[in-house]
């Protein structure tokens, strides 16, 4: 008997004695995988990719020969908020702590391309990010940071142009030519359009914008990564890790086309492209997650044509999960975030952010950043995990991890090019829709217990802990910015401030490179809305449809007994509310400001209608007013509006006055999110019904969303 | 709550949004008690209905119907227009709830105080339009609405529904897209009464015109929905707002010559006979099976037909009989 035949009965004798089916001990994923509960080394033996070496391609165990042995990871935390003022002093406390790097959180008002004193943008100024109107506000920001030595990465894509120009201008007037600057603009635009939504203009202009930004840096600055392709976002919107390697790439290869028709050479531009993971719970998927994505780039640099072997390098940044940490029993968020970090540290990543524990709750304090940034510093330098490059290679688990998500991602690479490419498929909405699938599945394993969080569906504390989250007095920011940009424009040389709007629009047109305009106006002080609307005048501002898919979560609960009788008790109580009612309770699930992550919003809006509701969807980005106009006009029973970015305060009880002013004070008003517990009776004091927290099931959220419509009854 | 008719007729007389709105949930509704006030409601506003042009919308998926909406409604609010748009929209789950996720596509035109759109849930609703959607074209006009787009959804039952219903009847078709012809169903050309290219913008362009010229020679050997009448072909594009105002000429055109030639009032006279027609074979319907004797018969014969104990055929005459039979001892 061969020694796995003889492991089986073993197994199968224990699994009996355990009260287990033998063929239970195997598990599926998320990403479609049957974990085995054993591997050996025949699993790996026609496996040809284990036996490569760090630093040279096809790079699975990493980039650089040295690894962490020679230099660890950059401990890079993301942060940004309020005024330049208060988010560069946050910066110089950081780095005085042990940070290396700086990555800029813009609000969500600059990444839309719209200057604080917008009116459509009230309740998003300095929220989730520093608020950046002109060259000033960025010269403040990098105040006493030396843009010369400190790698500044600055998640921004829709209003990429003037914030580009913004920080070669502010670095021109600190004395720097842009040869000096190093760094990252995550410039990612395909993966707005399919999950983030901070897009600005149409597809195609926005490709073009990518290809000057390529252009003008593999030009003028060599030292700068001009895009980081981003599928951390795509794992926050609930893709697998297959999906999510299979989407990144799949944008990649979209643009080194666009860079290659624009007349680069690979080589000219590749070395200078970065990468940007997300990293989830399942620690060894994720660990393998990373070494498929540097195989996968490798092949497809190469077959690009590419012979500089730093062209097949992927480099990346990664960024422990959101979507794992929870609102209840947040403390365990920081093991949660311990055991991601660990993972982007073993898959070998370049650079890391860690969130904040009370990140589900709502922005980090100096207290919850400091331990964040901690976690990193204690596994890089008391855990000993740098001692050895790679160390799980030639694991037996891993290696075959690796090389079935390489597979799969691969197939899913071959549909996307099937379909024309990434930028077509997004159109089309193939990838939208099967990240959208996984997130709705996803959520319904939670829900019914399948997949534990603590905290959450299981071990609940009796009692929550109070957390404090940080406060921003979003009312004063506002002030403050519309106050210094009124200033500025005030003082500078309208003319000259036209002429070079114009310039800009003028390239627009004749195809000139847009980047070396828009430097131009920032230098006389044009705005970031003026830069934005030059550009909008000529490209137009691009419009999503929302669309969500049905039927995921019900047959989800139809697979387990007991989570599906719970199903069939809220539809039957649906069924005889549309009994009692005449028609079925309908829910206007509305996403208010420039918060683009839909996520939460479209989960919940399927759920619903799974549920028997009727679900109307508002466009994003609405207005207040424009969403009471639509629960009036469509007469809704109730609103879920969904909020991520901090803008609650504001717009949710300017919501319920606007409903009273239209003579629905009847019309129920919900909210879920990322809304911080002592924030609830404020809200609750302004008249919303119910606040549902990250974690919420859905069931309940929807029984409850159900009494509040028969309560007003 | 219910308000007295009054509420009703005097809020959509004055244009009131809410109460537009809680009208139309009343017509919409399953409630017997609801319909009755909706339909007392109904007989008050219909002498202020009818001064509308009805516009009927249909598309292949992914014409970009509703972006046309959305632009062409914004076109004529720049004329002056006061435009209510009507949706279904269908996407039922088995449970019966759906996704009315219309207006993320119209952004521009749900923000305008001269424009009302009503998506509306078809759960269950065989065909696709709401049973009120004829009702809610004339609480829109009562209300000042001079413009009522009504917008189809998916292709297939849900045309000749709305086709019966409006003046005029657009179809968008966009060049190329699964291979011209294919995909329509040949009675939605024949009920048009204009074709307008979509996206007819950037490389575009040509392929688009192309479309126009094939179009134009299979609709020519068509015979047009109503008589006299000879359909456009049209390129437009509703991303770039191109090509909208040479559409609605033709619209305009189409209901001057209706006006002018008194087909509009045998048109709208015999959709409303039709409607009558179907009203009527609908409520007798639902009358009839409200009989305790004829309801329990009807599960009867169900039941011996799944046992296999009689043909459905036979069922069906026999449960006719029945009803006749009760409707002559009324007698």
């Amino acid at each position: 008997m061969d020694g796995h035949a003889k492991w089986k009965l073993l197994a199968e004798k224990e699994a009996s004695r355990l009260h287990r089916d033998f063929n239970g001990l195997y598990k599926d994923t998320p990403e479609k995988i049957t974990i085995k509960p054993l591997y050996t080394a025949e699993d790996i033996s026609s496996n040809k990719l284990t036996d490569t070496l760090p630093g040279s391609p096809p790079y699975i165990r990493g980039p650089r020969a040295t690894m962490y042995v020679g230099r660890p990871w950059t401990i890079r935390q993301y942060a940004g908020f309020s005024t330049a003022q208060e988010s560069n002093a946050f910066y110089r406390r950081n780095l005085a702590a042990g940070q290396k790097g700086l990555s800029v959180a813009f609000d969500l008002a600059t990444h839309r391309g719209y200057d604080s004193d917008n009116p459509r943008v009230e309740g998003d100024v300095g929220k989730a990010g520093v608020a950046v109107d002109t060259v000033e506000d960025m010269k403040v920001l990098f105040d006493q940071i030396p843009l010369d030595k400190m790698s500044v990465s600055m998640t921004m894509n829709g209003a990429v142009i003037p914030i580009m120009a913004f920080y070669i201008v502010a670095a021109e007037e600190q004395g720097i030519a842009p040869e000096a600057l190093t760094g990252t603009i995550q410039n990612d635009i395909l993966k707005e359009y399919l999950c983030r939504n901070t897009y600005i203009y149409p597809p195609k202009p926005s490709m073009r914008i990518i290809s000057d930004i390529i252009a003008y840096c593999s030009k003028n600055m060599p030292r700068f990564n001009t895009i980081s392709i981003s599928g951390y976002h795509m794992g926050e919107a609930g893709a697998s890790c297959v999906q999510q390697v299979a989407f990144t790439i799949a944008d990649g290869i979209e643009y080194i086309r666009a860079a290659m028709n624009a007349g680069l050479a690979i080589d000219d531009f590749a070395p200078r492209l970065s990468f940007f993971f997300g990293i989830g719970m399942d620690f060894f998927m994720n660990i393998a997650m990373l070494r498929a994505a540097r195989y996968l780039w490798s092949e497809t640099v190469k077959e690009f044509g590419a012979e500089n072997p730093r062209s097949m390098a992927l480099r990346t940044h990664c960024q422990t999960s959101g979507w794992s940490l929870t609102e209840q029993d947040p403390y365990n968020n920081i093991i949660r975030t311990t055991i991601e970090c660990m993972a982007a540290a073993l898959g070998g990543t370049q650079s890391m952010h860690t969130n904040s524990f009370d990140e589900a709750l709502g922005l980090p304090t100096d207290f919850s950043a400091r331990i964040a940034r901690n976690t990193q510093i204690v596994v890089q330098e008391e855990s000993e995990i740098c001692r050895t490059v790679d160390p799980l290679a030639g694991s037996y688990y891993v290696e075959s991890l690796t090389s079935e998500i390489t597979e799969k991602a691969r197939e899913l690479i071959d549909e996307i090019e099937k379909h024309g490419g990434m930028a077509k498929a997004i159109e089309a909405g193939i990838p939208n829709r099967m990240i959208d699938q996984s997130a709705a599945a996803q959520q319904a394993l939670i829900d019914e217990g399948e997949r534990v969080i603590v905290g959450v569906n299981k071990y609940r504390p009796e009692k929550e802990e109070h957390v404090n989250v940080l406060e921003i007095d979003n009312v004063k920011v506002c002030r403050e910015q519309v106050a210094m940009l009124k200033k500025i424009k005030g003082e500078r040389d309208a003319a000259a401030v036209e002429t070079a709007l114009e310039e800009l629009r003028d390239a627009a047109r004749k195809g000139e490179n847009l980047l070396e305009s828009a430097i131009k106006a920032a230098r006389v002080r044009a705005s970031l809305g003026e830069i934005s609307d030059a550009l909008e005048d000529i490209f137009g501002r691009y419009i999503q449809k929302t669309s969500c898919v049905t039927g995921v979560i019900s047959h989800v609960f139809d697979q387990n007994e007991a989570a599906h009788k719970d199903f069939e008790n809220v539809l039957a109580k649906v069924d005889e509310f549309e009994k009692v009612h005449g028609r079925r309770p309908r829910v206007l699930i509305a996403k208010m400001g420039q918060d683009g992550h839909d996520r939460g919003a479209k989960v919940i809006a399927s759920a619903y209608a799974d549920l028997g509701f009727d679900v109307d969807l508002s466009p994003m980005f609405s207005t207040p007013e424009e969403i009471a106009r639509l629960a009036v006009e469509n007469d809704v029973h109730v609103v879920g509006a969904s909020s991520l970015a901090a803008g609650h305060k504001t717009l949710i009880p300017e919501l319920v006055t606007r409903l009273a002013e239209m003579g629905r004070h009847d019309i129920q008003v919900v909210a879920g999110g990322v809304i911080p517990p002592q924030d609830y009776d404020f809200l609750f004091e302004h008249g919303v019904k119910a606040v549902f927290g990250p974690g919420t099931p859905m069931l309940e959220s929807a029984l409850k969303t159900l009494d509040v419509i028969e309560a007003e009854d | 709550m219910l308000y007295p008719v009054e509420y009703y007729v005097d809020g959509i007389r004055s244009g009131n949004r809410a109460v537009i709105a809680r009208t139309m949930t009343l017509l919409e509704s399953l409630l017997e008690s609801h319909r009755k006030l909706a339909a007392q409601v109904f007989e008050k506003i219909v002498p202020l209905a009818g001064n509308s042009i009805r516009v009927g919308i249909t598309g292949t998926p992914g014409a970009g119907k509703s972006t046309l909406i959305n632009s062409l409604g914004m076109y004529l609010i720049e004329q002056g227009h006061r435009v209510a748009v009507l949706a279904v929209d269908p996407s039922s789950t088995h449970s019966g709830g759906s996704i009315l996720g219309d207006k993320t596509r119209m952004p521009d035109l749900c923000s305008r105080e001269e424009a009302f759109i009503r998506p509306s849930p078809s759960s269950g609703i065989l065909g696709g339009v709401s049973p009120g959607t004829r009702e809610l074209i004339m609480i829109c006009e009562a209300a000042g609405y001079d413009v009522i787009l009504v917008e189809t959804v998916g292709v297939g039952q849900s045309e000749t529904a709305v086709v019966d219903m409006v003046d005029f009847f657009l179809l968008v078709l966009i060049a190329g897209a699964g291979d011209d012809l294919q995909g329509i169903k040949k009675g939605i050309l024949e009920d048009a009464d204009a074709i307008v290219i979509n996206k007819a913008d950037g490389d575009n362009i040509q392929a688009a015109l192309r479309a126009q010229t094939v179009y134009g020679g299979v609709i020519s050997f068509k015979r047009p929905r109503i008589q006299g009448w000879s359909p456009e072909v049209m390129t437009c594009s509703a991303l770039q707002r191109t090509g909208l105002g040479d559409l609605w000429e033709v619209v305009l055109k189409h209901n001057n010559w209706l006006l002018e030639s008194g087909k509009m009032k045998r048109l709208r006279g015999e959709q409303y006979a039709r409607w009558t027609a179907q009203l009527s074979r609908e409520r007798l319907i639902k009358e009839i099976f409200k009989i305790n004797n004829i309801k329990k018969y009807m599960d009867l014969l169900e039941q011996e037909v799944a046992d296999g104990g009689i043909t459905p055929l036979a069922a069906s005459a026999k449960l006719t009989e029945k009803v006749m039979s009760n409707l002559r001892k009324e007698k």
